[in-house]
């Protein structure tokens, strides 16, 4: 029982990273149309940032807000000079551009940061000594940095709900999302709200690929493969242009990934079924999930006139 | 003014001829002289071209995309390598079965396809390439028993008079991928040209109009993403015939992302576009990566360590703006200003035919 407990802990706290960087993708999705295939690596540069300032001295939570910031201003300034243009091109060009992102975000953080394919040791803003955990019943330890992690995460979210239902931006950005052509109709300048989803993605992004890196204690070229993947695969579970269904798919995902990689050990014998095999079996539960509900479980359905 | 030129006219029967015989020479030219390291890579870059054909014929000209044939190359891979070493079998023999297994395999895969598009097939593609290696290790682990497979070491046949040397089995396999390269093309291009090529098309344009037509739309999907497979396959059974070792990271979704960055990049939906994107990426991407290091002009840290993947990445994202049709699209448009190819005119009978039957009609 304490068991299943201390899974399903830890994980929430990985599942809460999953849905932070999958509401990264959806905020874009649902106002493009587009998958961020270079989210992840844009994140992930921004992250060897927050290292570089936190190593001349600045205290780490400032170093995760200023590269933040800087991923915000980066994301509106690629958003505006090259998947805007890219776009009034052809309906592959944003696909590629994202892919070239990717590609060179990854290796221009192997440029600037010596030891970056190896891995840099990054620290974590929460209290992360041996004994900082509560003792749960049935023997279950949580961890203080889970709680951080699980409650910034939280906070993000919960400001995010907050920006698209209670502002004037939040709802011109929900406008774009319904249709684009009526927000423009109706006098939203949708231009400036696209750019303004690829700054919060990344900003968003960038925080959670932080978390990542403080939960691993460090950061490499490799950190966020496996970290975009399965939150690709949250925001698609939940439906790519819903929020609230990013957050739930990433937290079942965690959820799922985890008891996946400890549980079965003790039955089905580790060589059919192990760690790396986690995220296979996340993906077969998330096809099963489609086959029955194509556009997600909190995605809407879109009628096709012919 | 520009030329034109009729289809199907002598003119432009000798225009595909000096094509074909251009390319045929460059070909002999390399064969006769060019050192077995060279001939390799030219054998790399078919191979890719015969992967990026498979993704066109699925994503150009079916319109369903898949981020998921490394996976079915790999599969081909694997199968072939551990045929021949493990069950002796003939590597002829396990180009056919590797190419049935990626048949049945990419249908399977094409069954969730069905319901899913943009997007959401993307992904489901991707976890398909991302669990590829997962189970090629377990395979290399549990059946295998060694961390890699051995490649097929293919042997060039007696009858093409070349001995088991490495200069001879590179003109060997420079040869065989060509040949495989016109084999891959020339399905293509004919599935394209036929009936079942329109519906292809029709199914991609617009699903519910193609299912009015008459198209058996779950058949025509399925069937797409098999042959797709196949077709992938034979590029992963060239890979085994060419690499000594395969493992596990032989093919992971970057090489997905390859195939896919090649057929973009040479113009999807069109039937040399996959060719032409192959040649350009694979060659673009060896000039960076045996030249970047030697280039003093970039400033200091750039000039060493990962720069050639930064900058194929910057030249995939700015041929995005300079030709955004791929380069196929920008050679036609060029070319155009030359010379257009104008359909065949409407046989005389057919006209007359519809001309009688509209006068009777009232």
């Amino acid at each position: 029982m304490g068991d299943i407990l201390q899974y399903f802990l830890n994980g929430l706290a990985r599942g809460s990273i999953y849905s932070l960087v999958a509401l990264g993708l959806v905020v874009i999705y649902q106002g493009t149309g587009h998958l961020n295939f270079a989210q992840g690596e844009m994140s992930l540069f921004a992250t060897f940032g927050a290292w570089w300032i936190n190593d001349h001295g600045v205290p780490l939570w400032l170093s995760i807000l200023l590269a933040a910031s800087f991923a915000f201003v980066g994301g509106g300034v690629i958003e505006f000079g090259l998947i805007r243009p890219a776009a009034k091109k052809s309906p592959f060009a944003v696909v590629v551009v994202t892919i070239g992102l990717f590609q060179a975000f990854n290796s221009l953080s192997g440029l600037l940061f010596k030891g970056a394919a190896t891995g840099l040791s990054f620290g974590t803003i929460f209290p992360n000594k041996p004994k900082d955990f509560f003792r749960l019943p049935g023997g279950a330890v949580w961890r203080y940095e889970n709680i951080g992690v699980l409650l910034t995460v939280l906070v993000i979210t919960a400001l995010l709900f907050l920006l698209f239902r209670k502002t004037k931006v939040g709802l011109a950005m929900r406008m774009v999302a319904n249709n684009a052509d009526s927000a423009k109709l109706s006098g939203v300048p949708t231009n400036k709200v696209l750019m303004l989803s690829w700054a919060l993605s990344a900003a968003i992004g960038t925080i959670g690929c932080a978390l990542v890196a403080g939960i691993n204690t460090n950061v490499s070229l490799g950190t966020m493969f496996g970290v975009f993947l399965l939150a690709s695969a949250a925001a698609i579970l939940g439906g790519l242009d819903s929020p609230l269904g990013a957050v739930v798919g990433g937290l079942s995902l965690g959820v799922i990934e985890s008891f996946v990689t400890n549980y079965p050990k003790d039955w089905w014998a580790s060589t059919y079924i192990g760690a790396d095999t986690a995220t296979a079996a996340a993906f077969v539960i998330i096809l099963v999930v489609l086959l029955a509900r194509p556009s997600g479980l909190f995605g809407s359905t879109h009628v096709e006139r012919v | 003014m520009a030329i034109t030129i009729t289809e199907s006219s002598a003119k432009h029967w000798a225009l595909r001829f000096v094509g074909v015989a251009t390319l045929a020479g460059i070909a002999i030219y390399f064969a006769s002289g060019a050192a077995p390291s060279t001939l390799g890579k030219i054998t790399e870059a078919c191979t890719l071209a015969i992967a990026a054909i498979a993704l066109n014929l699925l994503l150009g000209f079916n319109g369903q995309i898949s981020l998921g044939h490394s996976a079915f190359a790999g599969l081909a891979a694997f199968t072939a390598g551990y045929s021949v070493n493990a069950w002796h079998w003939n590597p002829w023999l396990s180009l056919l079965i590797s190419c049935a297994v990626c048949f049945a395999f990419g249908m399977l895969v094409g069954l969730p396809a069905l319901r899913l598009k943009g997007s959401y097939l993307a992904l489901v593609t991707l976890a398909v390439a991302f669990v590829w290696p997962t189970v090629a290790r377990k395979f290399l682990n549990q059946t295998v028993k060694q961390s890699t497979l051995t490649g097929m070491k293919l042997k060039p046949p007696t009858w093409t008079g070349l001995a088991n040397n490495r200069a001879d089995r590179a003109l060997f396999l420079f040869w065989l991928s060509i040949t495989l390269l016109i084999v891959a093309y020339v399905v293509v291009r004919n599935i394209r040209k036929s009936r079942i090529g329109r519906s292809l098309v029709a199914v991609r344009d617009n699903e519910t109009a193609a299912a009015v037509m008459g198209v058996n739309l779950p058949l025509t999907k399925t069937i797409t993403f098999g042959i797709s497979a196949s077709l992938a396959g034979l590029a992963g059974w060239l890979t085994a015939a060419q690499l000594t070792t395969l493992d596990e990271n032989s093919f992971t979704i970057l090489t997905s992302i390859k195939y896919l960055l090649a057929l973009i990049l040479g113009g999807a939906a069109t039937l040399a576009g996959p060719v032409v994107g192959a040649f350009v990426y694979y060659f673009v991407d060896d000039l960076l990566k045996t030249n970047a290091p030697h280039w003093d002009f970039l400033p200091g840290p750039l000039s060493n360590g990962p720069v050639a993947s930064f900058l194929l990445g910057a030249v995939v994202i700015a041929f995005v703006f300079i030709a955004p049709t791929g380069f196929v699209g920008l050679i036609k448009s060029q070319t155009r200003r030359i010379a257009i190819v104008v359909p065949r005119p409407l046989r005389h009978s057919t006209v007359a035919e519809a001309s009688v039957e509209e006068s009777e009609s009232p």
